[in-house]
């Protein structure tokens, strides 16, 4: 009301001038105030004291970062996440963008890209949780590998086992060779032993004893073992066949002529082996253990485990804004390029990248911020046992406040520093904001 | 260098649409060739399949002795202009310039030698080193036009290259474009909907109507044996006027007169003899055209024949300095055949068939005309320079039915 006055007065228009904006400015800045610059300034000083608040230790927490092993994996993992995330996701996103710039189904396709950001991070963590699971039965992604696997050879026939006879030598790892040398005609007998039990199914047939074929060596290869013993080296009935067991035949000096692999009840034939001595000799393959599942949430791998889940959700988030900066690109300069002479390639490298350049860095330093700052992903796909070696500053910031340390004087002190962290990558995308205005 | 042939051409979209219908052209080597037409009429479309930036859907196009319907674009070595210029905005105007030089490894010192010799020729010096950006209008052309005469092409493909500059640039650049190909010898393909630029660049130029060429020839040619009213419609301006007309023979004495509306213009015996199938037309109705330069005040030509006269109201006066323009109503039916209708409608739809028996007609007089609005004026016409043609086909009548393009 004063300033109402006072306007009226020659002269007096200054002030009014000045209050006007300010109270424009006064919502914004009062929330400023109380959300972010009090608690800002109170965490410095808290940063500080001790845990209990009580005493001022000057440094001491800050060099309490540097000291420590879980903080100094925080930083490095941090370091880690700054160096490679930024660029996978705006390299993904523009290479998703170019792409659906193309194809016929190109908004289901960005959709699909997209719809993570839709989700909490948090969730999504969850979600890659469970598809992280080692157990190929629960994880999808150990699932997905399992099949591959499983396509490529996968696991043999049996884990483990021992020969029944001295005439067959050998161990799982180097597998077993029968001594005695065989010619088309003969049979091979090839008795094994001390075989997990539920590893030969239930309802396998009993084994044959192989019948001679000229021409051709025969054998059968069995589990020498029945249930009261039995004799070993011979096939006798209610002893089963190994089926799916890898067979090879080799030359005198050891080299591989033949492969083949048993029917269920153990019988093999190698056909048409012409002249000359072999040996018989059951493969190291059919012993491999079957695939059990990459330890994704384990201490290893866990870092790139989280990062994967969260590029999944950031990718959708480049590739729309690059493909907005995209279609702002003239078809005719492109055109231009190609009557100029530039392959495909050169077209998007010399014109389309550098024309997107502005947008590229925007997504980029974007993400440089949002990196530094990762924390609910990880704390959702990290398991506690793995949080150590998943460990970020954000992370370890909550962790040692809130997570159970409560030593809120070193906390402050993470929070401190990753603000200092923060700090240059904002002043530069506030540069980079007042030149393109300018 | 190189000639570029089109054999039966066309470019069939997707739904069906054909942008260009068996096109049939040939540019000589050396040659500016102007595509001309109004918009929608397949002119970019025939540009840009000789760039390679259009598929051909049917027909076979060569650019000198090689069938390059397969060939990309990028090997076809041909450097086009733009209508936007299509600068790289990334790039300084000195590596906009050597875009293409670079891109076919050119040693350095070449580029260089070739990048200052290009930007002399156009007055680019000073600016090599700014960005796009930074440069006006005319200088943006120029940059456009250094990128391609740097490359030595075999030919050079304009699309609108001018359409974008204000007047009097565009008709500085005109004049320059025309001097810098006639030096280079470069063919040239340009296209451009002003027929204006058309018909002062043109070694000869190609009229296209919906996909379809209509006439190519020379500039002068077009202008004197159109073949048809769309090509007389569409070249000179302002545009002939169309008029619905009656040819009659006179008895006995072997002359001949149109009528329009109540009014006669009698025909000189050369026009007869230059265009001996109007014998076959006395007695019909068919559709004249007259050019408004074949138009003159009677009263400044005052040896003009009685019956070489038209009357008409006066109702609008176009004071240009040089000449002035007058738009007079006669008593006479507009030609209102579908081909006329069309005609208007590729112009813009601006002007409107009048209903009855009134006719809008433009003449384009001498400064010292007395002629005002709301009064009425005795038009002298040069009935030499009468152009008619079928009302039906559309055809202009000349030696024999069979002349002519399609339509």
């Amino acid at each position: 009301m004063e300033a109402a006055t006072v306007t009226r007065r020659r002269g007096g228009g200054r002030g009014r001038a000045r209050l006007v904006p300010l109270l424009f400015l006064a919502p914004a800045l009062i929330f400023l105030v109380v959300w972010v610059i009090y608690p800002t300034i109170w965490t410095i000083g808290r940063s500080f004291f001790d845990r209990d608040g009580g005493t001022f230790v000057w440094f001491d927490n800050y060099q309490e970062i540097f000291t420590t092993d879980t903080l100094l994996t925080a930083i490095r993992n941090n370091v880690i996440w700054v160096a490679v995330v930024p660029a996978l996701v705006t390299a993904i996103g523009l290479i998703f963008a170019v792409l659906t710039e193309r194809v016929r189904w190109s908004t289901a396709f960005k959709t699909a890209v997209f719809m993570p950001m839709a989700i909490s991070l948090f969730a999504a963590g969850v979600i890659w949780r469970i598809m992280d699971e080692k157990d190929p039965a629960q994880g999808t992604v150990n699932a997905v590998i399992k099949v591959f696997d499983d396509a490529f050879g996968g696991g043999g026939a049996v884990t483990a086992a021992q020969s029944s006879t001295p005439q067959l030598t050998g161990s799982i790892s180097s597998g077993f060779v029968l001594r005695t040398p065989l010619r088309a005609g003969d049979t091979a007998v090839l008795g094994l032993t001390a075989i997990p039990p539920d590893e030969i199914p239930r309802d396998a047939p009993d084994a044959q004893q192989p019948s001679a074929e000229a021409g051709a060596i025969t054998g059968t290869v069995w589990r020498d073992f029945k249930p009261g013993g039995g004799r070993p080296g011979v096939v006798e009935p209610g002893e089963q066949g190994i089926g799916g067991a890898t067979l090879e035949l080799r030359d005198n000096g050891g080299g591989v002529v033949a492969t083949t692999s048993s029917e269920p009840d153990g019988s093999f034939a190698f056909d048409d082996v012409g002249s000359g001595q072999f040996r018989v000799a059951i493969a190291s393959s059919t012993f491999t253990t079957p695939f059990e599942g990459v330890s994704w949430l384990g201490e290893k791998l866990i870092t790139p485990a989280v990062m994967i889940a969260y590029i999944w959700v950031w990718a959708g988030f480049a590739m729309v804004i690059i493909a907005a900066g995209l279609s702002a690109i003239s078809r005719e300069v492109l055109e231009a390029a190609r009557t100029d002479g530039a392959t495909e390639w050169q077209v998007f490298r010399r014109v389309t990248v550098p024309m997107l350049a502005p947008v590229l860095s925007v997504v980029f330093i974007t993400m440089i911020i949002n990196v530094l700052k990762v924390f609910d992903i990880i704390l959702s796909v990290a398991p506690q046992s793995s949080q150590d070696d998943a460990n970020v500053i954000a992370l370890a910031m909550w962790r040692t406040s809130f997570g159970g340390v409560n030593d809120f004087g070193l906390g402050s002190a993470i929070a401190v520093f990753l603000f200092l962290l923060v700090i240059p990558v904002l002043a530069l995308n506030i540069r980079r904001f007042k030149r393109e205005e300018g | 260098m190189a000639e570029v042939r089109f054999d039966r051409v066309s470019k069939v979209y997707p739904d069906g649409t054909r942008a260009v219908s068996s096109m049939e052209l040939e540019i000589g080597d050396e040659e500016f060739m102007v595509l001309v037409g109004p918009s929608g009429c397949g002119k970019t479309t025939a540009l840009r399949m000789v760039a390679g930036l259009e598929e051909i859907s049917e027909g076979e196009l060569r650019i000198g002795e090689r069938v390059v319907n397969d060939v990309p674009s990028r090997d076809r070595d041909i450097a086009m202009v733009f209508q936007s210029y299509a600068l790289y905005p990334h790039l300084s105007v000195y590596e906009n310039i050597a875009f293409g030089l670079r891109l076919k490894k050119v040693p350095k010192d070449e580029i260089d030698r070739r990048v200052r010799d290009a930007a002399s020729v156009l007055d680019l010096t000073e600016w090599l080193k700014r960005k796009p950006r930074n440069l006006s209008g005319g200088q943006r052309q120029r940059v456009a036009m250094g990128r391609a005469i740097v490359r030595h092409p075999q030919a050079f493909l304009m699309d609108e290259p001018l359409s974008n500059l204000d007047a009097k640039l565009r008709v500085q650049m005109r004049a320059e474009i025309a001097r810098l190909q006639s030096d280079l010898g470069v063919t040239t393909i340009y296209v451009t909907h002003d027929q204006i630029e058309a018909m002062t660049m043109g070694d000869r130029v190609a009229v296209m109507r919906k996909g379809r060429l209509q006439q190519v020839a020379t500039p002068q040619e077009l202008y004197d044996r159109p073949v048809n009213l769309f090509v007389g419609g569409f070249i000179g301006s302002p545009a002939m006027n169309l008029v619905q007309a009656r040819l009659e023979a006179s008895d006995g004495d072997g002359s001949y007169a149109v009528t329009v509306g109540d009014q006669r213009l009698s025909l000189p015996q050369e026009l007869i003899a230059a265009r001996p199938a109007l014998r076959d037309w006395s007695g019909r109705e068919l559709v004249l055209g007259i050019r408004p330069e074949s138009l003159q005040d009677a009263a400044l030509a005052a040896d003009a024949p009685a019956d070489r006269r038209l009357r008409a109201h006066v109702t609008l006066r176009e004071a240009l300095g040089s000449e002035v323009d007058v738009h007079a109503t006669i008593a006479a039916r507009s030609a209102e055949t579908e081909h006329v209708r069309e005609l208007i409608e590729d112009r813009g739809g601006l002007e409107t068939l009048e209903e009855g028996g009134e006719t809008t007609i433009v003449g384009r007089l001498a400064p010292r005309t007395t002629a005002a609005e709301g009064e009425t004026v005795e038009l002298a016409v040069d009935t030499a320079a009468l152009h008619f043609f079928d009302p039906d086909s559309g055809l202009g009548i000349y030696a024999a039915q069979t002349e002519g393009a399609v339509s």
